[in-house]
């Protein structure tokens, strides 16, 4: 094949193997509405979607990072070249609707199924991939809050992809801290005018469709201070005329493009609103909502970067692999004939590329468990069942973005170390993959916003009821592995075991120490959600191999891929695991020393 | 006028094959499977002619396991009408194929027969040509354009050298080559349609054909691996190694 | 009984595949007959009396076998395939179109572009584009076979074997020929040729690329270069052989004055023959490369030149 850019292919067994025995997809597809998602249906939607990955969006990755967006002298920004044609395309296959409501166009097939099919898309493309992902969020706010009539005319051209969709959060001086939203709507008939700076806007314009819909969160008039003054509006880069067609440019300007250190593909803009008098923007839901409304969306955004950390692991793993092959470098210690002489047969280099494999099972496993339980949140005919799954979401929503995102960027870096001097060139592509994972931890909520997350709302608030139920099933999974007669099981259980401990004494940890200062949980908290991460990548990969050793022991004749998951997990439970012990002791006795320098002590040092 | 599109089921373009350890074959357990590349452009190709009016009905077929139904919705998602699994768990040689297809003809009466000019696995490059012969058809074989109109059909060949233009009385068979065209992507709306449209399953038997193989196979290797590299000591043992051992010039 | 081989040719020039047909026949050791069939292909079947191991020619001249045809050229095969053992022809455009076309009529399998002849009725065949090589015997009547040529060395010219006309018979008239576009000796595109010749720094300019050229052009060769090449301003950027430029795999790649950067490796590893010339006898190019030489490659291109 004559294409230059890297190949990626997207590794359809071991998704298909996660669907079906992690997540549960036969239960998914058993819900109301999911019928379509029948188990040869999965397999023809994600065969064609692993085409559009490998073919479309593979190839276009590096052209978007060395071309980046840019600016045009008539102020729209341009993408790179065959960008267009590939949003097109996506647009033509009906791709973006794939989860969306079939009366509006949309195909009504599971979350999870969308889930799998994002995962391939990120990893072929990152920055590209980002502008689906942020239009299903932005059909996802006015499909749940938006007015009739705001779904009459956004919605089908939103879910086709002619029109694309933003979310319009940060303002220079509000960034994590949006109580300091300073965007204006002021009610002018029957729309708002809205003005005001917003930035890091991802896809804040673009040359892939005619219009684009920002989602801009700004404050009424007679808004109270705080995040509860804030509200969410509609505000189309054309107005929409009655019978759809495109009116008059509104005033949403591109300001400029932020010079980026990864993805560059994707136009990050300085959106100015209003500056002749007011945008014309269409009031979402109900006044001084917008924040609750924008989680809902940020909720879903979460989960999505989250599974970019998994992406873009799986694509500097894939890379990674095929250089540790070709690669010869002195001969391997123990080498024997008939193996292969490239640096993979290096102990070290070994581990490295086990440590990626392990941890991108693990990590799919945490996602997609999660996704699975987004589609039973929301359809599930029992409400008790719907109520369980949602609390599993609202857990594990943290513990995914901020695990598998940083996780995501030590496993890009690691893929650079395998190359050696070469992952440093740029020419070898490896160093894109690391300056692209680094957004991960920050965008949607920093790592840090994710552990305040995890230990205010989904710890400290139901006095740790629901993570320490978590935490005992996982602990029940090790027990019964750690009897088994598979001795990778057996290894895999007892340091499950161990792990759940150690979680469980940071846990009770965050709860005791709370009360006396919230200070020292705060610092603690990273250190803790890491801990929790660990944990349920454990959980997964433990998961997995019980399967993988059921099949196999009912006759399953794929045991070269089927006999890798009890070793897979070994590894992870001998390499990963054990670190819970180190960071259950740095969350109960190292948080105290976080904030033991006085400021003046920090800065007065020389 | 109806087409008829034949397509297989073979191990994916992208699979790098395994020798199995007794010699029998390769490796096709747990390997991921798809549709014949030259036959996806086939069925492109059918399906272009269908959306510019020129073809009324597109009918897969496809001779293999019960599996063959996935490549079967495949080319249904791209856009055929309907299709026919011919169910045989036999490795089919391309002359019982070719038989299988003449059966089908004789049944369904196409105008025209696009097919692959060779399927990947076995690289056979038969099929058509046996096809075309069978029925005493005109073939136009390694086709890169295709012109169908008034009781005949202009193929341009890709031959050794350049393009030939040939044109065939219809009915007629006519094998695809890579520049054909490109072959769609299945749209999502049209992956789900699929689902729903016709598939009906016969068997060799019922078409009357013996699908035995008539070659048997006594081994299946790895090719040489590349012998060690060797340096020579000037131009005139080069151009010699390379015209009498390596035979490449 | 004898065996019967479909020679290729353009009416004037019997084509060199036809020649590497007759020796993978010569291994089945009986008597070989050529069939030319043509119009006004006399010259052709002069050319091929002359083929070692040749018996007979037989030449078929009629208007109907004029383009060499698919339908008629079969039927003109089968009218006289029972007197055979074998039908061969090499495995060109010609003969994969003609042949399973033959096997069919005769109601006998086919063996496609053998590339070893283990006896009379077995032989070995790649199957899954080379990556397992599939021995497979018939016991059909007539054993119809195409012939990988590059297999196979090509005859000696060393030959006068009678020439005899066969009648044509008749044309099934189901295609007719309208026009052939043959490329002109331009050189191929680099992903698509069967011999790629590649300059790196050490071609010092632009200029020097002609001393790749002009052997290339004799080879129907494609000339590419390595990244340094390209970055140092010899050639366009479209001649990049390498990780982030094309990717080729020809049957013969010949890395002359190119390093071998883990780059250009992966851009050319996959190609079946690696030739290097390198002055740099440490040159990482070398430890791919199936022949390597050790040379000035400006006193080695010309001699290469004169010799290929």
């Amino acid at each position: 094949m004559t294409a230059a850019a890297i190949p990626y292919t997207p590794p359809l067994k071991e998704i298909r193997f996660v669907l079906d025995h992690l997540a549960g997809m036969a239960e998914v597809a058993a819900l109301p509405g999911f019928e379509d998602a029948s188990p040869d249906m999965v397999d023809s939607i994600l065969g064609e979607a692993a085409k559009i990955a490998e073919n479309i969006l593979a190839p276009l990755n590096r052209i978007g990072d060395v071309q980046g967006a840019n600016l045009g002298a008539d102020g729209i920004a341009r993408t790179a070249e065959g960008w267009g044609p590939a949003w097109q395309a996506l647009v033509e296959g009906g791709w973006n609707g794939l989860p969306f409501d079939p009366t509006r166009g949309g195909m009504g097939l599971p979350n999870l199924l969308n889930t799998a099919v994002q995962e391939m898309w990120h990893s072929a493309n990152m920055a590209f991939a980002l502008c689906p992902m942020l239009t299903q969020g932005a059909v996802n706010a006015v499909q749940l809050y938006g007015s009739d009539a705001l779904k009459d005319i956004y919605l089908p051209k939103m879910i086709s992809g002619e029109w694309t969709g933003t979310m319009n959060i940060t303002e220079p001086q509000a960034g994590s801290d949006l109580a300091a939203t300073r965007s204006r709507a002021v009610p002018n008939g029957d729309h708002y005018l809205v003005g005001g700076q917003k930035i890091f806007i991802t896809y804040g314009d673009h040359d892939l469709t005619e219009n684009i819909v920002h989602l801009v969160l700004a404050r009424l008039p007679d808004a109270p201070p705080g995040v509860k003054g804030i509200s969410l509006f509609v505000v189309p880069k054309f107005l929409v005329n009655p019978d759809g067609s495109l009116g008059a440019r509104n005033q949403v300007k591109c300001v400029s493009l932020e010079h980026k250190l990864g993805i560059h593909g994707s136009p990050t803009a300085v959106l100015s609103f209003g500056d002749e008098g007011g945008a014309t923007g269409f009031l979402v839901g109900e006044p001084n909502r917008g924040l609750e409304y924008m989680f809902t969306m940020m909720n879903h955004a979460r989960l999505n970067v989250a599974m970019q950390g998994l992406s873009i692991a799986e694509r500097a793993y894939q890379q990674a692999l095929a250089y540790a092959r070709d690669r010869v470098q002195g001969k391997p210690l123990g080498w024997t004939e008939g193996q292969s002489k490239g640096i993979v047969n290096h102990p070290d280099v070994r581990r490295l590329l086990m440590g990626m494999k392990a941890r991108i099972e693990a990590m799919r496993g945490i996602l997609y468990t999660a996704a699975a339980a987004v589609d039973v949140a929301h359809h599930h005919a029992d409400e008790a069942a719907r109520g369980r799954a949602a609390l599993l979401v609202d857990l594990l929503t943290p513990i995914a973005k901020g695990w598998c995102t940083e996780t995501g960027q030590q496993l890009a870096s690691d893929g650079v170390q395998v190359h050696g001097g070469m992952g440093f060139i740029e020419e070898t592509g490896a160093a894109q993959h690391l300056r692209d994972a680094r957004i991960t931890t920050i965008y949607e909520g920093t790592t840090a916003i994710q552990a305040n997350d995890l230990i205010n709302r989904k710890i400290l608030r139901d006095g740790g009821a629901t993570a320490n139920g978590l935490l005992d099933e996982i602990a029940a999974l090790g027990g019964e592995l750690s009897g088994h007669a598979d001795e990778a099981l057996r290894v895999t259980g007892a340091e499950l075991v161990a792990a759940v401990h150690e979680a469980k004494q940071a846990v009770a940890w965050v709860l005791a120490t709370a009360k006396q200062d919230p200070r020292l949980p705060a610092a603690a908290s990273v250190t803790l959600l890491e801990l929790m991460g660990v944990v349920a990548g454990g959980w997964q990969l433990a998961r997995a191999a019980k399967v993988a050793v059921e099949r196999l022991a009912e006759g399953d004749g794929d045991t070269a891929f089927l006999s890798a998951k009890p070793l897979t997990a070994r590894f992870y439970a001998t390499h990963v695991l054990p670190k819970a012990a180190a960071l259950r002791a740095t969350v109960v006795n190292g948080s105290a020393s976080v904030m033991a320098l006085s400021e003046e002590q920090l800065f007065g040092a020389a | 006028m109806k087409v008829l599109v034949p397509v297989k089921r073979v191990v994916d373009y992208n699979v790098k094959v395994r020798v199995k350890a007794d010699g029998s074959g390769v490796e096709t357990a747990n390997v991921k499977m798809s549709m014949n590349p030259f036959d996806e452009i086939a069925v492109e190709e059918a399906v272009r002619l269908k959306e510019a009016g020129t073809a009324t009905e597109i009918v897969v077929v496809s001779v293999g396991p019960t599996q063959a139904q996935e490549t079967l919705r495949t080319a249904l998602a791209m856009g055929a009408d309907r299709a026919i699994l011919v169910q045989t768990d036999v490795t089919t040689e391309p002359l019982a194929v070719a038989k299988v297809l003449k059966a089908l003809v004789e049944k369904e009466a196409p105008g025209l027969v696009i097919l692959g000019k060779q399927a990947i696995d076995d690289d056979c490059n038969q099929t058509g040509q046996m096809l075309a012969a069978l029925l005493g058809w005109g073939q136009g074989t390694f086709a890169s354009k295709v012109v169908a109109a008034d009781g005949k059909v202009a193929v341009t060949r890709e031959i050794d050298g350049g393009l030939e233009t040939v044109e065939l009385k219809l009915p007629a068979v006519v094998t695809a080559d890579l520049r054909l065209n490109e072959p769609r992507y299945a749209s999502l709306p049209n992956i789900m349609k699929a689902k729903k449209k016709p598939l009906e399953t016969v068997t060799p038997d019922a078409l009357g054909v013996d699908v035995t193989p008539r070659l048997k196979t006594l081994k299946v290797t790895e090719p040489a691996k590349r012998q060690a590299g060797i340096k020579v000591p000037d131009v005139a043992t080069l151009v010699d190694k390379l015209k009498s051992e390596a035979r490449v010039i | 009984m004898p065996i019967l081989i479909l020679a290729d040719h353009d009416n004037a020039t019997l084509k060199p595949a036809t020649a590497h047909a007759v020796s993978a026949a010569a291994k089945l050791g009986s008597d070989i007959h050529l069939l030319v069939a043509g119009r006004n292909a006399a010259p052709v079947a002069e050319q091929a009396a002359k083929l070692a191991g040749v018996a007979k020619v037989l030449l078929a001249d009629d208007a109907a076998y004029e383009h060499a045809l698919a339908e008629p050229v079969a039927a003109l095969l089968v009218s006289i395939a029972s007197g055979y053992s074998h039908v061969l022809a090499a495995a060109t455009s010609v003969g994969k179109n003609v042949l399973p076309r033959v096997a069919a009529l005769l109601d006998v399998a086919m063996i496609s572009d053998i590339t070893a002849v283990v006896s009379a009725d077995t032989f070995e065949r790649p199957i899954y584009a080379g990556n397992a090589i599939a021995t497979v015997q018939s016991s059909d009547p007539v054993k119809v076979v195409t012939v990988r040529t590059t297999a196979f060395e090509a005859a000696a010219a060393a030959n006068s074997a009678p020439v005899e006309s066969v009648a044509a018979v008749a044309d099934p008239a189901l295609s007719s020929f309208v026009s052939a576009e043959l490329s002109k000796s331009e050189r191929p595109e680099l992903t698509a040729a069967r011999i790629v010749i590649s300059g790196g720094r050490g071609m010092q300019s632009g200029d020097n690329f002609h001393l790749l050229e002009v052997i290339a052009d004799k080879l129907g060769a494609a000339v590419g270069a390595s990244r340094a090449a390209v970055d140092a301003g010899f050639v366009p950027n479209d001649y990049q052989v390498g990780q982030t430029g094309k990717i080729v795999a020809p049957e013969l790649y010949v890395a002359v004055g190119i390093s071998g950067a883990i780059q250009h490796l992966a851009g050319m590893k996959d190609s079946k023959v690696i030739v290097a010339i390198n002055k740099d006898e440490e040159a990482p190019i070398f430890q791919v490369a199936d022949y390597g030489l050790v040379a000035d490659l400006f006193k080695a291109l010309p001699e290469l030149q004169q010799a290929v």
